[in-house]
């Protein structure tokens, strides 16, 4: 299996505070990655290393063997666009645009005909099966549907990582297991994960592997036996 | 200290930027409004705000004083007088040819022992009060253009110029101490006066004045003036500017207030999560409303102090620019009201544009302030965002377009602010155009070289051009021949010869001044002066400037009867001229009827003036250097200079079309600013999934695209409406008609650039926050949401 993540000796200080203090970690093709921790050890930050939606202070991040520490912003966003899909714990949908606008919106961005990427995202709404809610604004949608349409645009520009920042931490119980279901049927499928989260049931059902984190280092690694 | 100035301190701290936006906002529109309300000020009323300064007198009567005693004037009834000064006794005396300015003919010297009193008080603008034998104080308008001499000669002695003062009532020519002119032998007494009830009108001022004279001997009472007299003649000068300075008045206004308005509302309802936060925290809905009145109140003030000072200092020069050498100055000045609206009213806009937004988060509950802050409002701007996601154009445009409607009221202002921008610099495009073709039209139907023979007593130059040192000689040539002289320099194209002279004219009670014209007067221009009917087909036929049209009844189509000697001629009058040749107003006649009239008639050159246009690249220096050359008793110049009128309009138009366009810019950058800040969640996500830093600028400057197209689109057409309705006003008010090729200065790629015009505006004021946008850190975006 190639490596798809390489993080060496990572550190990210924010003035006096360290958010990550020498992180190196590998994520492999394919892998479901649960980084896990208390709150303020650094896992966001790591996502975000990751996503290339902020620079290390020193060290290095490569994401299929790109150095995103060589990247300007725009090659960056361009990285994101093509490499990346996220996943946001409050879902960051457009409050203005119906639910198949915001997924199709990411292709839009490429370049994609309107027609084709509307298209492409009545698809995947459809295999997320929420594609009768395609005309409806988030306000109106639940946060379950939210998150299924978020996920959607995460696929949109089909990523090789998938990049998940504490997925069913908005989520009730039901909408939680939904949405796990979704990321396991995703990974199962060859979809490389990279997940954020408190949520110990979501990492043993989704992760083959689970990173702790504490205090901006890595306290451990194990890996799991899914079911 | 309280918790109130606590969260308001920290509040201006925490948004230094929009802290530092509201004090450059209400900086730049207290400036405008300030110079906005001056120019109205100063257009309304003019005369009587200076007359009232000066306590000028209702009355001027000038007495014979073999008639009336001094004990007369001690024992004398007051009815209705308010306040009296005098009597001062006066002498008019002969002044020496002068060379340069100064005045000519006869000067009445007034005896004063100072400037100032109860009525008339003087501006002694330079130099000091006589005080001794020899010494004089010139009446004149405050002025920078000349370097008089220091003496002047009046009835053979010299009088040693020790000031300048200003009457605006021109109760005399000059000043002397009453011992001086007792000296000389007074001519008249001088009485002035200012009455109590109605001074309206030249019956009730004469009524008033007959009812204080009343107990003076029959036939002391040689001459009056009423201050009407005065004030018609410098309400006609000041009406040219009236209608430009009134409506650049109106336009500052509105949009300083506009604006002010809109930042500092905006600035609340951007600010309604933060009150939220505070009312969460316990403060009370009066302490909350009193945190953001605070908030705004800060920089607003040091933006009002600064602003009044700015535009108090802004409009000086655009105020004496305007009204200098009328004999306003220097009583035009910043009023008192324009500084205390500055310094009064803008607070309290900014207060009132604060309290509304301030009342309504006094209104909501905690819950509802913050999601009011954060949440976009669904509705409208959701149906256009869906309608623009089908259009055929890149994603991050679309996205754009949208954006306006998410706000529509801070949209609807900044459109306002933007139009009000295009409408200013519109009207000052047409504006300085017009100017500019009437300019043209004149200088061509002057010629481009004007020829006057020496009399032999004074030389004539252009405007601020010193005369030539020595004595003038006069020429022996006659009127033909220096036509034919003129004809042969190198380089001469066309020659016409200008005869003036007044006529008299069957049925009317005034001579008629008419210039005979001869030579190749009928191409040198005057034609495109045609304001109505036709140019001059024969000796038959005349065209009369608008201003002669409307002073003496005429219509085309009528015929003129000109009766010289005992010889007639009828002329039919068969056009309109903007304003014909300079000088007084006259109609044009061919050198034929002169002949017809008066067959013998030798006209002296010296009355003649001639204008010549050069071949196409012709040298005009070289030929007026020619023409002195071949004879020194001619006076040559390049007609060719801007006026001063011109150079002050379009002054003012661009002073005031550049600052309301920055102003209009300001508001554009206030709301793209407050759109972005409220949009940086939307903005990371979008950065999130891939938008570059060139398609979130590209955004943002689409968002601003809208405004800038609907405020250009709307605009110019209202600034094209307010250059049709005051360009013929402003005629009017010098009495005379435009000709309709100066009016239609709207082509299409002028338009076209002004349509540009509101949409630069809007790109200038939106680029720094939409760079600003570009930049912005998706982690803390998305982390701080």
């Amino acid at each position: 299996m190639t490596t798809v993540v390489r993080l060496d000796n990572v550190r990210k200080e924010y003035g006096d505070t360290t958010a990550l203090a020498g992180v190196s970690l590998e994520v492999r093709s394919g892998e479901a990655v649960a980084v896990m921790g208390p709150s303020g050890c650094g896992k966001s930050t790591l996502l975000n290393m990751i996503a290339g939606l902020d620079r290390p202070t020193s060290g290095s991040v490569h994401v299929h063997d790109e150095d995103l520490g060589r990247l300007n912003e725009t090659k960056l966003a361009l990285f994101r666009r093509h490499r990346i899909g996220m996943i946001f714990q409050f879902f960051n949908l457009l409050d203005d645009l119906p639910a198949l606008d915001n997924v199709a919106l990411a292709a839009q961005l490429t370049g994609s005909r309107v027609d084709t990427a509307r298209q492409r995202a009545l698809e995947l709404l459809d295999e997320l099966g929420i594609a009768d809610r395609r005309n409806v604004y988030p306000a109106a949608l639940s946060g379950g549907e939210r998150q299924r349409v978020a996920v959607a645009r995460a696929l949109m520009n089909r990523p090789g990582l998938l990049l998940a920042d504490e997925p069913t931490g908005a989520l009730d119980s039901r909408a939680g297991e939904q949405v796990m279901d979704l990321l396991l049927d995703l990974n199962q499928i060859g979809q490389t994960l990279v997940i954020v989260t408190h949520d110990e049931r979501l990492a043993t059902r989704c992760a083959s592997r689970v990173v702790s984190l504490a205090d901006g280092r890595v306290a451990g690694e194990r890996a799991l036996e899914r079911a | 200290m309280s918790a109130v100035w606590r969260a308001a301190r920290a509040g201006v701290r925490r948004r230094r930027v929009q802290t530092f936006v509201i004090g450059l906002v209400v900086l730049l529109s207290t400036t405008t409004i300030v110079v906005a309300l001056a120019l109205l000020a100063a257009t309304s009323a003019p005369f009587e705000r200076s007359f009232a300064r000066q306590a000028g007198p209702h009355a001027i009567a000038v007495f014979d004083p073999a008639v009336v005693s001094p004990d007369q004037w001690a024992g004398l009834a007051s009815p209705g007088v308010a306040a009296a000064a005098g009597p001062f006794s006066a002498v008019t005396l002969q002044p020496a040819e002068r060379v340069g300015p100064g005045p000519r003919g006869p000067v009445t010297v007034v005896g004063r022992a100072d400037p100032g009193g109860p009525v008339d008080r003087l501006d002694l603008w330079q130099g000091r009060w006589p005080a001794a034998p020899g010494e004089i104080v010139l009446n004149e308008p405050v002025h920078e253009l000349f370097q008089d001499p220091g003496t002047i000669t009046l009835d053979g002695t010299a009088y040693t110029i020790v000031g300048r003062a200003h009457a605006l009532s021109g109760s005399a020519d000059a000043w002397m101490t009453p011992a001086q002119v007792t000296a000389l032998g007074p001519d008249a007494v001088q009485m002035l006066y200012r009455f109590t009830g109605d001074v309206s009108t030249t019956t009730a001022v004469e009524a008033r004045l007959a009812d204080a004279t009343a107990g003076l001997p029959t036939g002391a009472l040689e001459a009056a003036q009423p201050y009407q007299v005065v004030r018609d003649r410098i309400a006609a000068d000041v009406a040219v500017y009236v209608p430009f300075l009134g409506s650049f008045g109106v336009l500052g206004l509105v949009v300083g207030i506009v604006i002010v308005g809109n930042v500092v509302s905006g600035a609340v309802v951007s600010g309604y999560r933060h009150i939220g936060i505070l009312k969460a925290l316990g403060f009370t809905p009066r302490q909350v409303v009193a945190v953001y009145l605070l908030m705004v109140s800060v920089p607003a003030a040091v933006g009002c102090l600064l602003g009044t000072a700015a535009g108090s200092f802004a409009a000086q020069p655009l105020l004496r620019d305007g009204f200098q050498g009328m004999g306003l100055d220097p009583g035009v000045g910043v009023d008192v009201w324009s500084l205390l609206a500055g310094l009064v009213g803008v607070p309290a806009t900014v207060v009132l544009a604060a309290l509304v937004p301030a009342l309504r988060a006094h209104r909501l509950s905690a819950a509802e302030a913050i999601s009011a802050g954060s949440a976009p409002r669904l509705g409208r701007a959701t149906r256009v965002q869906h309608r623009l996601a089908g259009l055929r154009v890149p994603r991050a445009v679309s996205l754009g377009l949208g954006l306006p409607f998410a706000r529509p009221g801070r949209t609807a202002f900044t459109v306002v602010a933007v139009l009000l921008g295009v409408t200013t610099v519109t009207f000052a495009t047409g504006l300085t155009d017009t100017l500019v073709r009437v300019s043209a039209i004149e200088e061509r139907s002057d010629g481009q070289v004007a020829v006057q023979p020496s009399n032999g007593l004074i030389r004539l130059t252009p405007d601020g051009v010193p005369p030539p040192a020595g004595p003038p000689v006069t020429t022996s040539r006659t009127d033909a021949e220096v036509s034919d002289l003129l004809r042969g320099l190198p380089s001469a194209a066309r020659v016409a010869a200008l005869y003036r002279l007044p006529v008299t004219a069957v049925g009317q009670t005034e001579a008629l001044d008419v210039n005979f014209m001869r030579g190749d007067y009928a191409t040198m221009g005057l034609a495109d002066e045609l304001t109505a009917g036709r140019w001059m087909a024969g000796p038959g036929e005349t065209v009369v400037p608008s201003e002669l049209m409307r002073e003496r009844g005429l219509a085309l189509g009528d015929r003129i009867t000109l009766r010289l000697g005992g010889a007639q001629r009828d002329l039919t009058v068969v056009g309109t001229l903007m304003d014909g040749p300079n000088g007084p107003p006259g109609i044009l006649a061919d050198w034929a009827v002169l002949d017809g009239l008066d067959p013998g008639r030798v006209v002296p050159p010296h009355e003649v003036r001639y204008q010549v246009q050069l071949v196409d690249g012709g040298d005009v220096a070289a030929y007026v250097r020619a023409v002195q050359a071949a004879d020194p008793g001619l006076d040559a110049w390049d007609t060719a200079q801007v006026s001063d009128m011109l150079l002050t309009l379009v002054g003012f138009s661009s002073t005031l079309a550049l600052l309301l366009s920055a102003v209009a810019a300001l508001g554009v950058f206030n709301t793209v600013m407050l759109n972005v800040r409220e949009r940086r969640r939307d903005l990371g996500t979008l950065k999130s999934i891939g938008m570059t830093p060139r398609q979130v600028v590209t955004m943002v400057l689409a968002s601003t695209l809208v405004v800038g197209v609907a405020g250009g689109v709307l605009g110019i057409p209202l600034g094209m409406l307010a250059h049709r309705v005051i360009m013929p006003a402003t005629a009017g008010a010098s009495q005379v008609a435009l000709p309709a090729a100066v009016l239609s200065v709207w082509q299409l790629p002028t338009l076209v650039l002004l349509a540009l015009a509101g949409v630069v505006i809007a790109l200038l004021g939106a680029l720094v926050p939409a760079r600003g946008a570009a930049r912005l850190t998706i982690a803390s975006v998305l982390h701080n949401e």
